[in-house]
């Protein structure tokens, strides 16, 4: 039994002693990617050396409670991956199933209904956390050189964020999605110049179908995620490159550092605990609703949206015009853009008094544009008159046949036989 | 080859072709030199598609460009209105004429039956002959949406006379059927749903031939589309007085050309418009009423409960299945609405209830998941706030180490 043991044990060594010599600190992207290494990068380091180090790792004393935002989009991320696969094990990307299988995911798989509504509110939650994010290193300034390209990327992945939310949105393939996308391609089709070719190449075909259905699901679940994993890598490599942005506060340098392991791992696990508790809260509680399977041929009567940024744009187009959509964007745009070009050392906010307030206004904005927005139920303008599934189930108001059903259209009035000398 | 081309169809686009270019033929046609206020009425019409000439109908010498000449020989200048009755038929009372275009010939035989033809023929001017309703130049078939005997024109051309309030007065005529015609089911069917089987004022009254119905006609006249109604009335206590004619049919709860439907909850109130309030015949009404509004009410109850089942995500094929079913007994229920055959209503009612019912505790179930969902709340944040506490601690339990 001994002998046993002893063969073992000593394969295990052997294995552990090959692993550490094939493994460089390339490998070490893959914790990187899920947040588990900080301080600065060291090519030359061995995998053990390099997570010792980590976790050695001594974070500035004025990090705070303010800086576990990016984390917490980091995590609802992570969580949007899981679900999402977890997800695809069932969904089906056609016309004929996605809307059929979202109905058995929520209705026949054991807490299919949880990973769908967790899937759903962090979408929801993630764009919620990553402005708080972005609103967090804007008001602090710590978007100011060495650390601007951060800014970009960090833009980037705001977009990325985006882009998921807007192919998942098509997914289940209930009227309220068809129709929301359907509006949204509509209005992005006719941008000048580049709008046409754009929304030729999302939707693929003359209007929403399978074929942008199977698109949409492409990029949702296999273009997009690439794109997020570099560029995740690259945000993080980042940060540990040139490390968190000093405080505006000078006596705040003074604080005493805190180290990564276990104290920052601890306050990290208790936000991480609380946020999934939260999510999973608002998965049970407010599980999103499901509309009428879609049909192109008839828009319903509301359109209930389901995503904080169509909750927005539906508060803006309802309450401010197409133009006020505009506006506001630009606004978005201008914030995302002015850290290129102020670059001024100033970090104080008194002393940045135009950039404070257009950062004010879109933060605010935005918060208050989700709640009113979530509020407004718009009716899709282009209503063409059928019966659909929805109308079927219109009780009459008394017994009877309602009326004779439609009968054959009227002949079209004869032609002229062409009796006339020379008619073409 | 270019040129070969060019010229043919520099040709082709010189000749005269179909009725448009026959209307200037003058040798056939030489009445429009005068009279071309005329002559795009006409060219719009169907007799010019058909080579009808101008002389075909007014006579006269059309190759002829001096007014005396071209009105000369047998020229019927404005037929009177009993003349345009006879000239009309002269042509559309010959079956073989009118054999090749699929028309009727009767029409000036229908129109004598008529209470307008009556008139007509008496030399009364106020009552309109043929070309009074389908124009006198500008004729075409009723499935031309441009007639004015096209379905959707007609209330507006029987409307012309008869909403004119002076003109009715004098034959004690009312002038609301039409407004009445357009806001009942016909019209709002007809306009508002574009549904051609509704019937217009011809529908009911004949073309040629309208006349109102008589009161023992009634019945039938509804009949021919509300064919299962009509029996079900037949069938019940109400038959043989609107078969004699002591109960005017339909009309008795629905009015003529308003065509009322009677709500669920105002049946028993029509009831009391003939019978005595206390009478059994007002009592059933009653029983009627109270059991229709409930079938009403499990009816939309059924709807929103697969609503529900919708928005949570459910299938709900069977529910839809379950929820036709309902539809079809709580239909059949305007039938002994009118046979009045209560064993039968309750049957029905009692079909829609359990229908309903199958439906509404699917939803219950479905609800009470719902429900019972939340209670992962418990251990979650059980588990969730005893992590985050117990990290505190050891938190604490550092900082107070110095470490």
């Amino acid at each position: 039994m001994r002998r046993w043991a002893g063969a073992v044990g000593r394969w295990l060594a052997h294995f552990g002693a090959d692993l550490r010599a094939s493994l460089d600190t390339g490998v070490l992207a893959v914790a990187r990617f899920v947040g588990l290494l900080y301080g600065p990068i060291d090519p030359q380091a061995r995998i053990d050396e390099a997570l010792r180090k980590a976790l050695r790792y001594r974070l500035p004393g004025h990090v705070t409670w303010r800086h576990a935002l990016g984390g917490i989009s980091y995590l609802l991320f992570m969580v949007l991956v899981a679900t999402g696969v977890l997800l695809s094990f069932y969904y089906r990307p056609s016309v004929q199933e996605a809307y059929a299988s979202i109905q058995f995911i929520v209705s026949r798989i054991p807490f299919g209904w949880l990973v769908r509504d967790l899937h759903v509110w962090a979408a929801s939650l993630v764009v919620l956390a990553v402005l708080a994010h972005m609103a967090r290193v804007f008001f602090d300034a710590a978007y100011k050189p060495p650390r601007e390209t951060n800014w970009i990327v960090g833009l980037l992945l705001m977009f990325l964020v985006l882009a998921f939310g807007a192919t998942g949105y098509l997914l289940p393939w209930d009227q309220w999605a068809y129709w929301t996308v359907s509006e949204v391609l509509d209005a992005i089709g006719r941008l000048p110049v580049l709008g046409g070719p754009l929304v030729g190449l999302l939707r693929g075909d003359a209007m929403v179908s399978g074929a942008t259905l199977s698109r949409f699901f492409a990029l949702h679940v296999i273009v997009l995620p690439w794109l997020a994993l570099a560029l995740l890598g690259y945000h993080f490599t980042l940060v540990r490159k040139h490390g968190v942005a000093p405080p505006k506060d000078p006596a705040a340098v003074a604080r005493p550092p805190v180290p990564f392991f276990p104290h920052h791992l601890l306050r990290s696990f208790r936000v991480a605990v609380l946020v999934l508790a939260v999510a999973v809260s608002a998965a049970a509680l407010f599980p999103r609703a499901l509309g009428h399977p879609a049909n192109p041929y008839q828009p319903p009567p509301e359109l209930v949206s389901t995503w904080v940024p169509v909750d927005v744009s539906l508060a803006l187009i309802r309450y401010a015009g197409g133009w006020g959509f505009a506006l506001f964007t630009l606004l978005g745009l201008s914030l995302a853009f002015l850290p290129l070009f102020d670059r001024t050392p100033e970090r104080a906010l008194r002393r940045r008094p135009v950039v404070a307030m257009v950062g004010l206004v879109f933060f605010l904005g935005f918060g208050v544009l989700w709640v009113v927005g979530h509020g407004v139920r718009s009716v899709v303008p282009r209503a063409l008159p059928a019966r659909d599934m929805r109308e079927e189930l219109n009780p009459p108001p008394s017994p009877g046949l309602p009326l004779p059903e439609r009968g054959p259209t009227p002949p079209r009035p004869a032609e002229p036989s062409g009796r006339g000398p020379g008619r073409s | 080859m270019m040129a070969a081309w060019l010229v043919s169809a520099w040709l082709a686009a010189a000749q005269p072709g179909g009725a448009l270019q026959g209307v200037q033929d003058t040798a056939a046609y030489g009445c429009v030199i005068c009279h071309a206020d005329k002559r795009q009425a006409f060219q719009m019409g169907v007799h010019a598609e058909r080579g009808i000439r101008c002389a075909d109908c007014h006579g006269g010498n059309p190759a002829s460009f001096e007014v005396r000449t071209a009105h000369a020989g047998r020229f019927l200048k404005r037929p009177t209105k009993i003349g345009t009755a006879q000239l009309c038929a002269s042509c559309h009372s010959d079956p073989d004429r009118m054999r090749q275009y699929g028309l009727p010939s009767g029409q000036l035989a229908e129109l004598k039956t008529s209470r307008h033809g009556e008139l007509l023929f008496r030399g009364n001017p106020d009552v309109p002959t043929c070309t009074d309703c389908h124009d006198a130049h500008l004729i075409r078939p009723p499935v031309d949406a441009r007639s004015s005997v096209y379905p959707a024109n007609i209330a507006a051309t029987c409307a012309r006379c008869h909403e004119n309030v002076s003109l009715m007065r004098k034959y004690g005529l009312p002038t609301t059927q039409v407004a009445e015609f357009r806001a009942g089911a016909h019209g709002v069917a007809l306009y508002q749903q574009g549904n051609f089987a509704a019937p217009t004022c011809v529908g009911c009254h004949g073309s040629h031939a309208a006349l109102p119905p008589k009161v023992t006609e009634i019945v039938h006249v509804c009949d021919r589309c509300h064919v299962e109604l009509g029996r079900a009335l037949h069938q019940g206590p109400h038959g043989p007085p609107a078969a004699s004619g002591r109960l005017p049919g339909c009309l008795g709860c629905h009015t003529n050309h308003a065509t009322e439907r009677v709500p669920p909850d105002r049946i028993a109130a029509t009831c009391t418009r003939c019978h005595a309030p206390e009478s059994p015949a007002a009592q059933r009404g009653q029983v009627i009423q109270q059991q229709v509004v409930e079938a009403t009410g499990e009816l939309q109850a059924a709807a929103a409960a697969i609503e529900d089942l919708v928005r949570a995500g459910r299938p709900v094929t069977d529910e839809r299945f379950r929820y036709q079913s309902a539809l079809t007994a709580y239909q059949q229920i305007a039938e002994v609405q009118h046979s009045l055959d209560l064993d039968r209503l309750d049957d029905l009612v009692r079909q829609v209830s359990s229908l309903s019912r199958a439906i509404r505790s699917t939803e219950e179930a479905a609800a009470e998941q719902r429900w019972e969902h939340r209670l992962i709340l418990v251990p979650v944040w059980f588990l969730a706030l005893s992590a985050a506490v117990l990290a505190g601690f050891k938190l604490s339990d550092l900082k107070r180490r110095g470490e």
